[in-house]
């Protein structure tokens, strides 16, 4: 479906462009198109210092999220198998707030993404058997537990900072785009593109597990270490959202989904890229609800993933116990 | 006129041996399905394995393809062990059709078919005009030409099947390695099945290696049959050697009388009398045995 494609393309337009516009002071189109043409007047610093980093970092994040969440759901063969449901993205938070609360001044990707990693490797540790392959039900189950428990641990870390640092380590928490700048923005996208293409390489492999271990190691794939270096990829990318504008939830177990639903992607490149651009308006929209909704008080765009992405797990857990898959 | 002898190879035994399985042990630690087999299977011949449910033909199927590892003996092929042969090299020479693969959702025929020739080609090499020859090859050689486009799922289990067999043959290997690929069909598609793979055969000179349940289609549609039993391989061969009341009766431990199939003159099997005698008084013997060990071991120290 071409059209779903165009749609997803005109939502993030418009998305941005109303990122763009909305806020504590509204600029009219007029007026943002003034100063984007000649630099000057309330709309062009509006737009270069504030608003277009925070809509440009917010596309990059949901992106990034978007196709870490795409690639766990068709790795694990189950919608509930995103990176925030499993507790990576938690983990990757709970990393930075630690960084954070304990002063250590290292830059913000390598620190989510070694949190993401070390809580992935815990979730497949402690859901190990020398039995039997873990069932993905077993993987979530114990990722939602150890998601929990990252985001308790960040709580209380939290807790023991001073005023002005708890507020910023609420962001990793909860996610937010509040305060991004240009060098944020930057990051997001160029780690992001890096990884997109690590992945893209990925999703022949991808493809061939899809149709089950026997068939993949019969058409000469390694299975296991493909889908470690699939499950880290996902991480990383997951980790690099997280680390710009937090484990904003539900994003990455929302966009592949709606993303397939939405362009008709069947392969898992196409879906991939559609979860990618999913993910991204989600974000943008969220941020802008999140800062229109309630005249005068802005909320973390967190705070409506949240509310939206609610519903759909629990629309999606009860389809599953009415399908007698949980 | 004998449907299956027409142009069946004279002697398959004597054909050189290109998977052979070498004192081969299958199955975990204190639990051997499969211990110190020996056998050899011929090059550019229909074998069918054989054997009673819980006999390890599955595992030795897997065994042959490298999806599991041996607990001793090695697989070889070529006369070199299959693990030391690079992944991929592997994979353009052995195919196997698992006993039930995943389908992604809404995949299409045509796509689904395109996966088999992933041996064939790099993370990045562009899908080439070869590929697109192996691949609809292999949907005409299925029947299935005209609903490459159609979902799946869409299609009945007897196309289904078909279309699975379609991948493996698009990965256009020497050896085609099926597990059960008759189960879950009627008694017409099973034959359609057979037919097919047997025609396959004897165009391209594929060896084709399976695991069958039905004796006697096994009989009529394999040159060379390999029986296994409760305690290893029975009996190995050109059917009318390996179907015999004396190997069923240790194989299955069924009394039952073999005639010669009044259509393909191979072997029938008739069964007469209360089946499984011997073969379940073992189980429940072996059972019993364990049980009983086990208790001995669990007992506390006292």
């Amino acid at each position: 479906m071409k059209s779903g494609w165009v749609l997803l393309a005109v939502v993030i337009l418009l998305a941005a462009l109303a990122g763009l516009a909305v806020g504590q002071v509204d600029i009219g189109p007029a007026m943002l198109w003034h100063g984007a043409l000649t630099g000057e007047g309330p709309g062009a610093l509006t737009l270069r210092l504030i608003r277009a980093p925070r809509v440009v970092t917010g596309l990059g994040a949901g992106a990034a999220l978007g196709m870490a969440g795409a690639i766990c759901q068709m790795l694990f063969r189950n919608p509930l198998a995103a990176p925030d449901v499993m507790g990576f993205t938690a983990g990757a938070g709970l990393a930075v707030v630690a960084a954070i609360a304990l002063g250590l001044g290292l830059p913000l990707p390598p620190v989510a993404a070694a949190g993401g990693l070390a809580t992935a490797g815990l979730v497949a540790a402690l859901s190990w058997s020398p039995r039997h392959d873990t069932p993905p039900l077993t993987l979530i189950l114990v990722g939602l537990g150890i998601g929990f428990t990252a985001g308790a641990l960040g709580s209380f870390a939290m807790t023991r900072l001073p005023q002005a640092e708890a507020a910023e380590a609420q962001r990793w928490l909860t996610g937010s785009l509040a305060a991004r700048d240009w060098g944020q923005a930057a990051q997001v996208w160029g780690i992001s593109a890096v990884l997109g293409l690590v992945a893209a390489v990925q999703m022949r492999a991808l493809a061939v597990l899809e149709l089950g271990e026997a068939m993949a190691a019969g058409l000469g794939l390694r299975a296991g270490r493909a889908r470690w270096a699939l499950v880290a990829t996902a991480v990383l990318l997951a980790a690099t959202g997280v680390a710009v504008a937090g484990p904003l939830p539900f994003v990455a177990l929302m966009a592949g989904p709606l993303g397939a639903r939405v362009t008709g992607a069947r392969s898992p490149l196409a879906q991939m890229l559609a979860a990618g651009a999913t993910g991204a308006a989600i974000v943008v929209l969220a941020d802008l609800a999140a800062r229109a909704a309630l005249p005068g008080i802005q909320l973390p765009a967190g705070v409506t993933t949240g509310l939206l992405g609610a519903p759909y797990l629990l629309w999606l857990l009860a389809r599953g116990m009415a399908r007698g898959a949980l | 006129m004998t449907l299956a002898l027409a142009g069946r190879p004279p002697d398959p035994s004597t054909a050189p041996h290109a998977l052979r399985a070498e004192r081969l042990s299958l199955g975990y630690p204190g639990r051997e399905v499969i211990s110190g087999l020996d056998l050899a299977l011929p090059l550019g011949r229909v074998s069918a394995i054989l054997g009673p449910n819980g006999c390890g033909k599955s595992t030795l199927l897997k065994a042959m393809a490298r999806l599991i590892r041996p607990q001793a003996g090695r697989v070889t092929l070529a006369g070199r062990d299959i693990h030391r042969h690079d992944t991929r090299q592997l994979a353009r020479e052995v195919a196997i059709l698992p006993q039930a693969p995943l389908a992604p959702e809404g995949i299409t025929v045509a796509d689904l078919v395109r996966r088999g020739r992933t041996p064939w080609r790099g993370a990045l090499t562009p899908w080439r005009a070869e590929d697109a020859a192996a691949c609809a090859a292999a949907l005409d050689a299925v029947g299935l030409g005209d609903l490459a486009a159609r979902p799946l799922g869409e299609l009945s289990g007897g196309q289904r099947q078909r279309a699975w067999l379609a991948l493996v043959l698009a990965q256009a290997t020497p050896h085609l390695l099926l597990d059960e690929p008759t189960t879950f069909l009627d008694l017409a598609h099973q034959i359609d099945l057979l037919e097919l793979l047997r025609q396959r055969n004897r165009q391209t000179g594929t060896t084709v290696i399976s695991v069958l349940h039905d004796l006697n289609l096994a009989a009529r549609y394999a040159d060379h049959l390999v029986l296994l039993g409760p305690r290893g391989l029975v009996a190995e061969g050109a059917p009318e050697a390996v179907i015999t009341p004396d190997t069923l009766q240790l194989a299955f431990g069924l009394a039952a009388q073999v005639i010669p199939d009044p259509v393909s003159g191979t072997p029938m099997v008739v069964p007469c009398g209360p089946a499984r005698k011997t073969a379940r008084n073992a189980t429940i013997e072996t059972t019993i045995e364990k049980a009983t060990q086990t208790a001995t071991k669990t007992e506390p120290e006292t």
